[in-house]
C-alpha cells in the first residue's frame, strides 16, 4: 500500500468576500482505506498537429475502479488549448464527448472509472506539451 | 478583472520506491483563449439523496445570450465529496456516461464545457446520502429566466 496525496488551492477574488478552498485527499482503493499502490507512470507527450491521441485505455484499467486522471497543458500560451474527451476517438471539435479545454498552463484532476477512454486533441498545429498521469486502482495483468 | 488561482501538489514518497512523487502545478482561470480572468462563479454545499441523478451546474441555455454547441467558454468546476463514511460515494458523469466515483473525502476540478446539454455534469450517490460541496468557475452563464 502506497501513500498518494493531492491537495488543491484555490483562491479568487470574484466576489467582495474571499474565497479560498482548500483540500487534500488520499488517494483510496474503491471503497477501502487502503491506498492506491499502481499507477501508469507520468508522461510527457509533445503535440504537433490536431490529431487526437488515447491518454487512458480503459482496457489498461479495473473496470468500475477509483482511479484518478492527471492532465496539465504544459504549455504556456493562453490562446491554444487540448480538448479533453471520453470515447471519442477524434476528440477535436465541437463532440458531445467533450469534457473540456484545458488551454496552455491549466491542469485537471479527476476520479475516473476506468470504463472509458480519455481523448485528447491538440487546438493548434503549434506546438503544445501535455503532462499526464493515471494512478490506479488496479491495472490490468496484460498491461503496465 | 478578477484573478482565480487554482493550484494541486500531488506527492507520494511510496508509490514508485526510491524516486518520490512529487507533481505540482498553477494555473490563473482566464475567458476561453484570453488572458482575461474569470469574472463569475456559483458555489454550494448539497446533500445527496441516493438513487436520484442531479444535475450539477447550469444548462446550455444558461451558458450565454444564445444557447450555441461550439464549447467555447471556459470554465472549470470543484467537487468535494465531503462524507466520511469510506464507503460512500458519489458518481459523477456527463450525460448518461458514468465517468468517476467521487469517494467520501475526494476532490476532483477539471475544465467542464458546460455549453453543451449533452455536456451536463450528473451525479449520483450511493449507500447513504452524501454531502458534496462545489463551485463553478465561469465568465459567460447567466441566470436562468424568470417565470413569467
Amino acid at each position: 500500500m502506497a501513500t498518494i496525496s493531492a491537495s488543491i488551492n484555490i483562491g479568487s477574488d470574484i466576489s467582495s468576500y474571499p474565497i479560498a478552498i482548500s483540500k487534500t485527499m488520499t488517494m483510496k482503493k474503491a471503497g477501502t482505506i487502503i491506498g492506491l499502490d499502481e499507477t501508469l507512470g507520468l508522461k510527457t507527450k509533445k503535440f504537433n498537429s490536431t490529431t487526437a491521441a488515447e491518454i487512458a485505455t480503459a482496457a489498461d484499467l479495473t473496470n468500475d475502479g477509483a482511479h484518478k486522471l492527471y492532465v496539465r497543458n504544459a504549455s504556456t500560451n493562453k490562446a491554444n488549448f487540448f480538448y479533453v474527451a471520453y470515447h471519442a476517438t477524434d476528440a477535436g471539435a465541437a463532440t458531445a464527448e467533450t469534457i473540456g479545454k484545458l488551454y496552455g498552463g491549466d491542469w485537471m484532476l479527476m476520479p475516473y472509472n476506468g470504463s472509458t477512454d480519455i481523448n485528447v486533441a491538440s487546438s493548434t498545429t503549434d506546438i503544445q506539451y501535455l503532462e499526464y498521469m493515471v494512478f490506479a486502482d488496479g491495472v490490468v495483468a496484460a498491461a503496465g | 478583472m478578477a484573478t482565480t488561482t487554482a493550484t494541486v501538489s500531488i506527492t507520494s514518497n511510496d508509490l514508485t520506491p526510491g524516486s518520490a512523487l512529487s507533481v505540482s502545478a498553477s494555473s490563473t482561470l482566464m475567458k476561453a483563449g484570453l488572458t482575461t480572468g474569470l469574472n463569475q462563479m456559483e458555489s454550494g454545499v448539497m446533500n445527496i439523496p441516493t438513487s436520484i441523478e442531479f444535475r450539477l451546474g447550469p444548462l446550455a441555455t444558461q451558458a450565454g445570450p444564445v444557447a450555441d454547441n461550439t464549447h467555447n467558454i471556459g470554465s472549470y468546476l470543484y467537487i468535494c465529496n465531503k462524507s466520511t463514511d469510506n464507503t460512500y460515494w458519489v458518481d459523477w458523469g456527463i450525460h448518461e456516461t458514468m465517468m468517476g466515483r467521487l469517494y467520501a473525502g475526494d476532490w476532483m476540478f477539471i475544465p467542464w464545457n458546460a455549453s453543451d446539454d449533452d455536456a451536463e455534469i450528473e451525479i449520483e450517490a450511493n449507500t447513504g446520502t452524501n454531502s458534496i460541496e462545489w463551485a463553478f468557475f465561469n465568465s459567460t452563464v447567466a441566470l436562468p429566466t424568470a417565470a413569467a
